[in-house]
């Protein structure tokens, strides 16, 4: 964007590889170990299902199906491979210097580069724009960094995985779990606390039976203590030792890939923020920002996902970061837009949602102030299989006492993303409940609940 | 080493080329069919080809760079033809590093700063 603008600009690029040496190309978490191929692989479950129920509508065939994780895995880091490309081309046509090398603060205006050879470079600029993203926490217990894989691995896991135990109760880890199992592993999920933290619970929990329901095991109150190698291998045997959260009850179990999706770190403390005075949230490593994505030194700016305070969404930076350049270089003046940001878990069973949850809405607005619609739906496609009756379920939080506003969208079903979009620009015009009955519905679809 | 040129028409000669350098980088660059005063039917592949040449010596040591013409206009025009089908080529002049999903495809070809970071590429 600010190479539009006729700005001279470089990009430093850098991966610092995974603890079993694992790295990638341009483009980012999203592109590279994060939405992409984690929705071609949901995409890969949701096909074995399909086959499942293309039987009771009529279509033959004898054979057992059987899933190649090598196969789906070469197509899809074919398909990054060819985004990364796409990236450098795009670049080096709008005359975007890029560098493949780690960079950090060494002074005012000054960044110091280093690539992989350790060769450093110093550079100045008149402005700097940090969007250093986030990487997989580990748990720091004995055999986490040598034995476990984190979701920085599994997009380009060379064997397959196995038998595996997700830890953790994110978003990410419940996709993981999801798709794993639905390619036909042995899945189990082990949570310390409750599921989707942040997301609206009754949701949640209607996610955790979901998917409790098809066959993922899961272990509740428990985190592991220990990662023992039983065995080497492609993929290995692990043994876990976990303790309870809530006695001292200790259980073991057999993986063979052990899987942790416990949360995300900033990576904002080695690039020398404290050289230019960048202020941090010591706790979380995340970088306040004013409305403008500025951070408390003028001339350094921040995006994406180690801002604090704001949603961690590829969309969501994008957009910042566009505006920001139109305000710098273009004299616009609009700012982004954080409120309705809509978001989708692509969980087995797909969650879209937009605005609040129904905790935050009655702890902003008080339980008198709002009203909840909802209703379960069995979309048309599932009846012929006989699957799930009674799972699928939408619901809207309106908000009383402004002409009944709609501030929460919630959809659980398939293609949540796709429903919940349209909706999200719905809410950015100020939909009330009013005009969301008046408008009459598409019939046969799930969207029209 | 340093690297070296191979000239190949059609598909067959080209894939039993590629086959024969498994293990080394290899660069193919994809022209229209060249008629008897050496010019090709497709003006863009003439325009890309000596952009293309002058940075050959970019190419990493053991290279192989392969020139081939994919055949004459109606052959390239048709939609199942097997450079088309199997090497998933969508316009010539295309250039490309085999085995990988890099590639350049027509006016990408006459840029020089992209034909360089092809063949430089990690």
């Amino acid at each position: 964007e600010a190479a539009k603008y006729e700005k001279k600009v470089m990009v430093l690029d850098f991966v610092m590889p995974t603890p079993l040496g694992n790295s990638w190309g341009l483009g980012g978490t999203c592109v590279n170990v994060g939405c992409i191929p984690k929705k071609l692989m949901h995409q890969a479950a949701l096909l074995g299902q399909a086959l499942q129920d293309s039987r009771k509508y009529g279509w033959q065939f004898t054979e057992e199906v059987k899933h190649n994780w090598m196969t789906m895995t070469e197509s899809v880091q074919n398909y990054i491979g060819s985004l990364n490309w796409g990236y450098r081309v795009s670049l080096r046509e709008k005359n975007v210097t890029y560098e493949n090398a780690y960079g950090e603060f060494v002074g005012p205006h000054t960044v110091k580069a280093t690539n992989k050879r350790g060769v450093e470079k110093l550079y100045t600029a008149e402005r700097f724009l940090i969007a250093t993203g986030e990487r997989p926490r580990y748990l720091g217990i004995p055999g986490d960094k040598e034995y476990c894989i984190s979701s920085d691995d599994l997009f380009s896991l060379p064997y397959c995985p196995g038998k595996t135990l997700v830890v953790g109760a994110s978003y990410v880890a419940l996709e993981c779990a999801g798709f794993l199992a639905g390619l036909g592993l042995d899945v189990t999920v082990m949570v310390r606390s409750i599921l989707l933290r942040g997301f609206d619970q009754d949701i949640a929990n209607k996610i955790g039976e979901y998917m409790e329901e098809h066959g993922i095991n899961f272990i509740r109150e428990f985190v592991p203590i220990k990662v023992e190698q039983i065995e080497e291998g492609t993929p290995g045997r692990l043994k876990v030792t976990a303790k309870s959260t809530t006695g001292n009850q200790i259980i073991e179990g057999e993986y063979n890939t052990v899987l942790l999706a416990i949360g995300r770190d900033a990576c904002t403390r080695k690039i020398g923020l404290d050289k230019v005075g960048v202020k941090i949230n010591e706790k979380t490593g995340k970088i306040p920002v004013n409305d403008e994505e500025q951070t408390n030194v003028p001339y350094i700016y921040a995006v994406g996902d180690i801002l604090q305070d704001k949603l961690e969404l590829t969309p969501v930076a994008i957009q910042a970061g566009r505006l920001l350049v139109q305000r710098l270089y273009g004299g616009a003046t609009s700012k982004c837009d954080y409120v309705n940001v809509p978001t989708t878990v692509f969980t087995p069973l797909e969650y879209g949602a937009c605005g609040y949850s129904e905790e935050t809405a009655v702890e902003k607005f008080g339980e008198e102030n709002i009203e909840v619609y909802h209703s379960h739906f069995w979309p048309l496609e599932w009846t012929v299989p006989s699957r799930d009756n009674n799972k699928c379920y939408a619901k809207i939080i309106c908000n009383i006492q402004d002409n009944e506003r709609v501030i929460g969208f919630h959809v659980l079903g398939p293609n949540a993303g796709e429903i919940t979009q349209g909706f999200a620009a719905a809410m950015k015009c100020g939909l009330t409940k009013e005009q969301l009955d008046s408008t009459i519905g598409i019939h046969p679809v799930c969207a029209e609940v | 080493m340093g690297w070296e040129e191979k000239q190949v028409r059609g598909y067959l000669e080209f894939v039993q080329t590629a086959q024969r350098y498994h293990g080394r980088p290899i660069f193919a660059l994809f022209c229209g069919d060249k008629d008897a005063a050496g010019k090709s039917w497709c003006p863009d592949c003439v325009t890309a080809e000596p952009v293309v040449r002058k940075e050959l010596h970019n190419m990493p040591d053991e290279s192989v760079f392969i020139y081939c013409l994919v055949g004459d206009r109606t052959y390239w025009k048709d939609p199942n033809n097997e450079f088309r089908k199997n090497l998933k080529l969508t316009g010539v002049p295309t250039l490309l590093k085999y085995g990988t999903p890099q590639k350049l495809v027509e006016e990408e070809c006459f840029k020089a700063e992209l034909v360089r970071m092809l063949f430089t590429e990690d």
